[in-house]
This record gives C-alpha cells, structure tokens and sequence, in this order.
C-alpha cells in the first residue's frame, strides 16, 4: 500500500524534472535550435521505438532476448526498398514463397488422418524424418537454375540509375514459363512434405481439434490459388506497381514489409526458438548468430553498398511549405514550423512511432490477445490451463514484434542509407531503450525510446556547439541507462522481481 | 446420488508415472472419478496430489501410464487440449491474474465467445462479492476473493469436470463454509475432482476419497467408510487430522 500513496508523487516528480530539462535546454540552445533539434530526437526516438517495442514485448512474455532484431529492421528495410525500388525481386520469387507456405498449411487437413493411421512403431520415428529430408530435397531442387541474384540486381541498377521521383518501369525478362512452372509445383510438394512430417503420421497421442472441413480448406486453398496468380503475373506486375504514384507505392511497401516482418518472424519462432524454449542462454547466442547470417546474406543478394531510397513525392516537392494543408497539397520537403525548417518526412516517422504506440496500447488494453498475453506475462501454465495455445500465442507476438521492426527499417528507408549494418545501431540502442524503459513495459519503451533519442539529438547539437566528440552523443545513452539502473535497477515502468 | 451400478467413471487415472525434472514425483498413482461426483484426493504434504492433478491436465504430462476423460485416452496431449475437452482448473494458490481486473480474469477464460454472459448470473449467484468487484485489478484482492474469482475462473466455460485444488487453504473459517457450499452447489452440475487438506471440509463435500501417499494411491472408497476409520485416517494423514467426530466435538468445545 505504501507504495501506491507514492505514485502521484513520483509522476508529478518526473514531469517536473522533464519540464526542467526541457527548459533548460530551451534556454540554452535558443528556441529556433531548440524545435529543430526536438523534432530530431524525436524521430529517432520514434525509430528506437519501433525497434525496442517489439523487444520488450517478446522479452515480457517470452524471457527472450532477440538480438537478431535489428537484422530484422535491416531486412525490412531492404524489402521495403526493393518493392519501391523496383519490386521484381519480390514478385520473382513469391510464387515459391505462397506455394511453400499453402503447402505446410494443409496440415490441420492432413493431420487427423495421419495420426490415425496405423504405421509400426519403427516407422513412427522415421517417417517425420525421411519427410523432412525428402522436402529439404525438393526444396532446393526447385531452386536449381534460378538466378536470383540476377533478381536482386534489378533494384540495384534501378536505385543506381534512377532519379527522384520516376523509377524505372520496364518488363525485366523473367525465366519462360514453360521452364518456371515445375518450381512452384517441387516447392509446394516440399511444403506438403514439411505438413506430413510436422503431422506426426501414427503418433495417436497427438490431438486433432476438430474444426469444419472448409474453414481448414480456406487458407490454403486461398494461398495455392494466390501462388498461381503469382506466377503468371511475374513479369507484369512489378511495372504495373513501378507505374503507380509513389506515395501509393511507399504505402504498398509499408504493407508488405509489416507482412514480412510478420511471417518471417512467425517461422523464425516456430523453427529455431521454440526448441531452445527450455534453454534461455542458448536463444541468445542462436539470435546473435542468426543476425550475422541474414546480413550475410542480404550482402550476399544486394551487395555490402549503402542505397539511398528516393523519398515518395509527398516528401519529395521542392520548397518550403508554410503550413501543414500546403504540404499534403503540394508535397513539399521541409515545412516551416514556428520558423523552423523541418523535413517533412522527419514528421512522418514520428506520426508513425506514435501511431504504432497508440496501436499497441490499445492492444494491450482492449484486445483480447492483449489480455492473453499480459495474462502470460505473469503464469503462462496457467494461461494454458484455460485451454488457450500459449505456444501460437508466443509466435504470434514474436511475429508482431518482428513487423514492428520491419516498420521501422522502412519507416527509415528514406532517411538513412540502406546498407547490411544499418540494424546493428538500432540494436544496441533498442537494448538500452528496454533497459531504461523496463523489460516487458512498451509504455517504458516509448519513453525510454523517447529520453534516448532527445539525447542523441541535443548531444549531436552540444558536441557540435562546443567542438566536443560527436562520441558523446553515442555515449550519453550509455551514461543515462546507467543512471537509471542505480536509481531503478528495474527501469523506469519496469515491474519489481 | 444416482443408481451407483448405472455410475460411469468420467475420469479414469491407471497407474500414472511422472517426473518432475529427475524427481520421480508419481509411482503409480489411479484414481477414478465417478460422473457427477465429488471426489477427493487425501494425503500429506508432497504426497503428489498436486502433480496428479498437473498430469492429468498434461502440465506436467505423465511418462507411464494412462488417463482417460470421458472415453478418450488424454495423457501425452497439450495442456490446452485437454482443457479444452472441458476440464476446469482452480491451481493451488489461485494464480489470478494480478495486472487483468476480476472481469478481464473471468473473460480470459472464455472458450466460446458469450461464454461469460451465460454463466455470469450463475457465478455471481455463487460469489456475490465479485460482482461488486469486478472491476479491481487481481492484485488488490484478498486472499478469499481471489480464491473465489479462481473458482469462478472455472465455471465460466462449460466444463464436464473441474479439478480444485486446496479449495480452503489459507481462508477464514466463515469463508470455508461459502466456499463448501459454493462447491456443493456447483457439484450439481459439474463433476469435481478435489485436492484438500481440511478433513472436515473434505468428508463434508466428497463421496468418494484416494489417499496418496509418498507418489502412490494407497486406498480408496466411499467417504462414508473412511470417516469411521480413524485407524486409517490417523496412518495416511497424520496426527494433525482427526475423525469427523473427534472434530465436531473439538469445535463445540
């Protein structure tokens, strides 16, 4: 009880120590400087946000310390990038991807026969495995003769030649379909086969909820039809979606790097952290090795170069606007605001940052996923003892932990150049946003996000003011999450163990 | 209650096994629970109750073994599975929710949706206190409610057994008898598997009775019989707990 008589105080404590510091720098710097170097915190902030939101939800209901996630904001980045750019790439290889998944999809169809049917104990143990291989086989034998780098080339020469603006809108020759078409097919076989093995044939202590046959029929058929689609639409629609405004073109990316995001984060869970469950440090190191794998890789497809997105035209116009009506009228680039110059994108991931705070309070609050997952926060046992599947609830926020970052890698597309590093910074500095926030808390996060990114940005302004090290900007984040640990080992909005 | 030959186990424990890390928790535990019964588990501290009723729920899934709920064989399956067949659960020590208020508590334990607008006239009825409550969050209940909102918790999906576990522990005598009567009134309806240590509470509710005793079932039957044998009694459950008579005369003193 004591400590609840204490919260008021503590509150208006913390507004007035805010307040004061503000002043202080509103004093210092003088307001033109001042609003302008808010402003610029304050998008970094935003960005920390999206970054460390996704953190400190995984790690609130999982006890994992994702350290792959500023790969992941890297990566969606680079897939955000690669639909506006020129999204051939993309649409090259999605009848692979939507083939894959319908086919791992159909084991709720699959599954209740297969585990009724009645297979010698020897051969329960096997089966799964030889099905495994079988599709790990077709797997890349689908690939076999594909070039995809030759695929992830088009957006580069497209983002080395084109201008602002205008991309490049001209049919790249995709493989004839008379060759193409076994590919989706080898790939759907082998996501079958991943159903079969995953179904566990002859296993009898296994359980089938049963549901009706067509809403199990829906998803996967929709997907199979939908890879169909893609396949015959490989070469047409990345000029139909080149040919768009851009401002629709940013917004179809935005999209379908949060899909991304989501899906690629949905099967990380499933297949390298859910096994590792019972082994907490080992999830570290595996994230930690995973997040040197995907740069890799992206290095590998685009190449170690730094790529600088073209802004959409609603931040593209030259000029300045004078208020907030003229630039959604004109488009413009910077914005007067109290006689500030500012960047018009600039607003637009702090809308973002604080669009996706509202979205996940909300979330939490009033949904009923959000009630399950701060339910499991506490006593995730018991959560499952009501009958609800904790372990699809862990994917699902580890998915919508990873689209957060995804978000926030395209968010950033058109403010920091594309490069395989450009994750890294964001890890560290969502590590210590979580830190300082409190592990598990978002609206910690969102404050901490906030505190660090006023700290980066009014840091640049002194060390430049004063001739100073831009290193301590880089380092004042450190120093005030060490501040905040002797005051508060558990952080700010953390919960006490 | 009914016709005993025309009884139907609803749930049938057959010689479990399980481990708890490298502990050998159960070494043959069976218990079987007639439908529309109350029965209970007795024994002391550590004697298994508790991990009975985890195996049977597969939280802690037996290696040996079999448990079959309503003519289904259950043991192996996920946790949320076999809650989902219908089986209730009110942990130990009541595992509210603390950060959900008493209604997000009971909403969460939804199965169909509209499950709570049906049985909230009927748990209310039994615990009229969380009516007034339900708006608090689970931290700021005493013990009682939360031991009242865990059995609630319970009784808002439709489900064929609930397994309580220490129902009375840590409660004031006035709200062991609300309890009691909140158990019989449920047990119209319901089937109910019990753990519980208060023998007055238990002998006063329950039917039929296993005594467990260091991992295994030593003994079961009608409670009727086991009241009168304060031998037995005074073997399996230790000095502390005495015969019904015994008790009632120490509580009129």
């Amino acid at each position: 009880m004591k400590a609840k008589n204490k919260k008021p105080l503590i509150i208006i404590a913390a507004v007035i120590v805010t307040a004061g510091v503000l002043a202080l720098l509103y004093i210092t710097a003088g307001q033109q400087t001042f609003i302008r170097t808010a402003l610029s915190g304050l998008t970094l902030g935003s960005l920390f946000f999206l970054v460390a939101g996704g953190l400190t939800l995984i790690f609130g209901l999982m006890d994992v310390l994702n350290f792959a996630h500023g790969s992941m904001f890297m990566l969606g980045a680079y897939i955000g990038w690669q639909l506006y750019t020129n999204p051939t790439f993309i649409f090259g290889l999605l009848p692979q991807v939507l083939a894959f998944a319908s086919g791992v999809l159909i084991t709720p169809i699959i599954k209740p026969y297969l585990i009724r049917w009645k297979v010698p104990e020897y051969w329960i143990k096997i089966l799964p495995k030889i099905g495994y291989l079988l599709s790990l086989l077709l797997f890349f034998v689908s690939f076999i003769g594909l070039d995809i780098l030759g695929l992830a080339d088009t957006a580069m020469v497209a983002a080395t030649t084109a201008t602002a603006g205008d991309a490049l809108a001209e049919i790249s020759v995709q493989e004839p379909l008379a060759q193409y078409w076994f590919r989706p097919i080898l790939i759907f076989i082998s996501g079958a086969l991943v159903a079969f093995s995953t179904s566990k044939p002859g296993q009898k202590s296994e359980f089938a909820p049963k549901e009706k046959m067509i809403r199990k029929l829906i998803i996967p058929i929709a997907l199979f039809i939908l890879a169909v689609e893609a396949t015959f639409i490989r070469e047409t629609a990345p000029v139909t979606i080149l040919l768009m405004n851009g401002n629709w073109r940013f917004i179809i990316a935005i999209i379908v790097s949060i899909i991304f995001g989501f899906a690629f984060g949905a099967v990380i869970e499933i297949t390298l952290i859910r096994p590792l469950y019972v082994r907490p440090t080992f999830i570290i190191i595996m994230t930690l090795g995973l997040s040197y794998v995907i740069r890799e890789l992206v290095q590998l497809l685009w190449d170690p170069l730094a790529y600088q997105m073209v802004r959409p035209p609603l931040f593209a116009q030259r000029g300045k606007a004078a208020s907030l009506l003229e630039w959604l009228q004109n488009g413009n680039a910077t914005i007067d605001i109290v006689g500030v110059t500012i960047p018009t994108y600039r607003l637009f991931v702090i809308a973002l940052g604080i669009i996706m705070f509202i979205f996940i309070t909300i979330l939490m609050t009033k949904s009923r996923l959000g009630m399950i997952i701060r339910a499991g926060v506490q006593d995730p046992q018991m959560v499952e003892a009501l009958g609800i599947n904790v372990k699809a609830v862990f994917t699902v926020v580890f998915g919508l932990g990873v689209a957060m970052a995804a978000l926030g890698g395209i968010g950033a597309g058109p403010f920091l150049p594309i490069q395989p590093i450009m994750g890294d910074h964001y890890q560290t500095q969502g590590l210590i946003t979580v830190v300082i926030g409190g592990m598990g808390s978002y609206g910690g996060a969102f404050v901490g996000a906030m505190i660090l990114g006023m700290a980066r940005a009014f840091g640049d302004y002194f060390a430049l003011k004063y001739s100073l090290s831009t290193a301590i900007a880089e380092a004042s984040t450190v120093i005030i999450m060490i501040i905040v640990l002797l005051a508060r080992p558990q952080g700010l909005f953390g919960k006490k163990e | 209650m009914s016709d005993p030959t025309k009884q139907i186990d609803l749930l049938v424990v057959d010689n479990i096994q399980t481990f708890v890390g490298q502990f050998h928790i159960l070494e043959g535990v069976t218990v079987t629970v007639p439908k529309g019964s109350i029965t209970v588990m007795l024994g002391r501290n550590g004697a298994g109750k508790t991990t009975t009723i985890k195996s049977i729920l597969g939280l802690t899934p037996p290696q040996e073994g079999r448990v079959v709920f309503n003519g289904m064989e259950i043991q192996g399956k996920r946790a949320f599975n076999i809650a989902n067949l219908g089986i209730g659960y009110v942990p130990e020590h009541r595992a509210i929710f603390r950060s959900l208020s008493v209604l997000e508590n009971l909403k969460l334990a939804e199965r169909k949706k509209g499950d709570f607008d049906r049985h909230s006239e009927f748990v209310f009825g039994l615990f009229p206190d969380l009516k007034r409550l339900y708006k608090l969050p689970g931290n700021h209940l005493s013990g009682g409610q939360q031991q009242m909102l865990a059995v609630a918790r319970a009784l808002v999906p439709d489900n064929k057994l609930l397994l309580i576990d220490e129902p009375s522990e840590g409660l004031a005598p006035i709200l062991i008898q609300q309890m009691m009567e909140a158990i019989k009134a449920l047990s119209e309806t319901t089937t109910v598997l019990l753990v519980e240590q208060n023998f007055i509470m238990a002998s006063q509710l329950a039917e039929r009775y296993t005594i467990i005793d260091d991992g295994k079932s030593v003994k079961s039957g009608l409670m009727e019989d086991l009241v009168h044998d304060s031998e037995l009694i005074h073997h399996y459950l230790g000095a502390s707990i005495k015969t019904r008579e015994e008790l009632e005369k120490a509580h009129e003193s």
